[in-house]
């Protein structure tokens, strides 16, 4: 038999056969390494989790033409989509504006894809139905109110179809208010339409103002994107939200270091608690370090037998608690954010090496002690 | 030469004389008692022969080397390399089993060697019992455990404290009876006791009494085995 056979021997049945004492220490580590590798598995996780719930608060690019006048067409639009990852894309809702008259009074319009609409702007809070049939349409709440219109009435909209106010006006169509929008913002000044309807109605087609779009990607990400498609399709200005995207990334960076220093506060407590431990192991084991100082055991090996036995701890809490790590994140990630979380094998290894140095660093001033014993003192009778 | 010589040792603790002034050599092979009342300093002058103290003053060769003035980590060599050592107290690693607590006093020597460590407890009658824990081997048991621990590597002097103190009348002999073949197979024996009985079987006994010897005498009952 080697000496290191022996050695391994020796630890392993000093923790196997003494199982009580070790398992405070075991279940230190291992709660230790739990909290420190579920909390990064969500560090890690969190912005996307967040992203997927920041979509819920509208819109974080917009595209609008390169030059001033110009509009876009939906082609050029989808060459702009075509560069940001389908995986990522939750909405694209483009927004034509045209004037129409209802009542004699002139009322902004909007024509856009209304599933869209309602991809980008989760907020939108409609009361009665979204549209689904040809001529009907949203007015948001400030116009609903204006003109006297509920949800389910019928108006009669006109358009001047040229620039000139004297342009034989169209007799202009019967429209149906499907729902009134309520958002608390701008929205609510408008008339929501299909882009067909509008198109139809104001003629001319292919003719965008502003594409919204919602992205679920980092503010890092949207900047790539916003360069990328700035580059690739000269006819589109894309435009980050930044109300939006800043404050996404404010609320991530204060997550993440709440996250770091939990998990900072959590290693330290596990070092003292296997520190102590430790401590106590050692003393109520001085008569054994006694015994092997007389049998000729240096310092160094008595260093390295209670080392041996502190890092072999600290792997198995480690290796445990990346396994009970992951079913702690899965379980917090499923509660907190409804969403599962893919696992990282790259947070195995480190969990059980993290591990392993704060349960070394935890067993250095003990282990020390562990060498003052004084044979003769300890192994006398009593 | 002798094996082990002690020249005007004192061991000092505030104003009390532990040892004073004692001078003593032990021959390769020897077989010697140390008896005297408690507190007489039996123990004291284990530890300092078995290298785990040193003395105030005076010098201890052992080999002809003097050994006194050697740091901790040449005393732990020492030791290891020729020093056994069995306690009343028996002391085994109550973790390990019979056969593993002897492979530990191989282990820190040279090589662990299972075989040659149950070879070793089959001399002192354990063949069966290598696998049991301490806690599962009676007193007497666990001190054949500690001398054939103390044995395994043929260390030049064995010294024993009151080995014999914890255990009944029939492992009392049977540990004697282990003393009287490791005499005769040549090794140099140091038995501290307070029991006459132990004292008797020897070849040599040395008496203290307030840490100086009264007494050093051949044993005129001693029969070699
Ligand atoms: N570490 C110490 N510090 C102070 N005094 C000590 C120490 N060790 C021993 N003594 C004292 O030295 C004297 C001799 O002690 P020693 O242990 O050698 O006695 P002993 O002959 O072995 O007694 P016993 O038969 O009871 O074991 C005692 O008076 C004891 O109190
Ligand atoms: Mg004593």
């Amino acid at each position: 038999m080697t000496k290191r056979k022996m050695f391994l021997r020796m630890i392993t049945a000093s923790l196997v056969r003494r199982r009580s004492r070790m398992l405070v220490a075991l279940l230190a580590i291992a709660v230790g390494a739990t909290i420190l590798s579920g909390l990064v598995t969500i560090y890690y996780d969190v912005p996307r989790q967040m992203g997927a719930q920041f979509r819920n608060y509208g819109a974080n690019m917009i595209f609008l033409a390169a030059s001033n006048e110009a509009r876009f067409d939906l082609d050029t639009v989808r060459r702009g989509v075509a560069c940001i990852d389908a995986e990522e894309l939750v909405g694209v809702a483009p927004y034509r504006y045209e004037t129409v008259r209802i009542h004699e009074q002139p009322i902004l319009a909007a024509g856009t894809d209304l599933d869209g609409a309602k991809a980008t702007s989760p907020y939108w809070h409609i009361d009665g139905e979204w549209p689904s049939a040809r001529y009907e349409v949203l007015v948001g709440q400030e116009t609903a109110e204006f003109l006297g219109l509920k949800t389910g009435d019928v108006f009669n909209a006109t358009w001047s179809s040229g620039e000139e106010e004297e342009d034989v006006l169209n007799l202009g169509v019967d429209m149906k208010v499907a729902g009134i929008l309520e958002t608390g913002g701008s929205e609510e000044e408008y008339l929501y339409m299909s882009l067909s309807d509008m198109e139809e109605l104001a003629g001319e087609t292919e003719k965008l103002d502003v594409v919204e779009l919602s992205v679920s990607a980092s503010a890092d990400e949207l900047k790539a994107y916003e360069q990328d498609i700035e580059a690739n399709v000269p006819d589109i200005a894309p435009r980050l939200v930044k109300r939006v995207t800043e404050s996404e990334s404010t609320v991530l960076t204060k997550l993440q270091s709440l996250v770091f220093l939990v998990t900072a506060v959590v290693l330290v407590l596990t070092m003292i608690c296997v520190a102590t431990t430790m401590t106590a192991v050692v003393t109520e084991r001085r008569k054994e370090i006694g015994l092997r100082k007389s049998l000729g055991a240096s310092d160094g090996s008595i260093i390295w037998e209670f080392m041996g036995e502190g890092l072999l701890l600290g792997g198995v809490g480690g290796i445990l608690g990346s396994i009970l790590g992951f079913a702690f994140a899965q379980f917090v990630s499923v509660h907190v954010f409804s969403s599962s979380i893919t696992y990282q094998p790259a947070l195995l290894p480190v969990t059980i090496l993290v591990s392993v140095l704060v349960t070394g660093l935890a067993c250095l001033l003990p282990v020390r002690s562990a060498t003052e014993v004084d044979p003769a003192l300890v192994l006398k009778g009593e | 030469m002798s094996l082990l010589e002690l020249n005007n040792i004192s061991k000092i603790y505030g104003d009390l004389k532990a040892l004073d002034n004692v001078s003593l050599s032990v021959d390769t092979g020897e077989w010697v008692a140390i008896m005297g009342p408690s507190g007489s300093g039996k123990s004291t002058m284990m530890n300092i022969i078995g290298c785990m103290d040193k003395p105030t003053s005076g010098a201890v060769l052992l080999d002809g080397k003097d050994i006194s003035k050697e740091s901790a980590k040449s005393l732990t060599a020492i030791r290891r390399d020729k020093i056994g050592l069995i306690f009343q107290q028996f002391h085994l690693v109550n973790y390990l089993t019979a056969v593993e607590n002897v492979m530990v006093a191989q282990y820190y020597h040279s090589m662990p060697d299972e075989k040659e460590a149950l070879e070793a407890l089959e001399r002192v009658g354990l063949a069966d019992r290598a696998k049991h824990l301490p806690s599962q081997l009676s007193g007497g048991e666990q001190q054949r455990v500690c001398i054939a621990r103390a044995l395994i590597n043929y260390p030049e002097i064995v010294l024993a404290d009151e080995p014999t103190g914890n255990l009944d009348e029939a492992n009392e002999n049977i540990v004697l009876d282990i003393f009287k073949q490791l005499h005769k197979d040549g090794t140099t024996l140091v038995v501290v006791t307070h029991d006459p009985e132990v004292g008797e079987v020897a070849q040599r006994t040395i008496t203290l009494e307030h840490g100086r010897i009264v007494k050093d005498a051949l044993n005129a009952n001693f029969k070699e085995a």
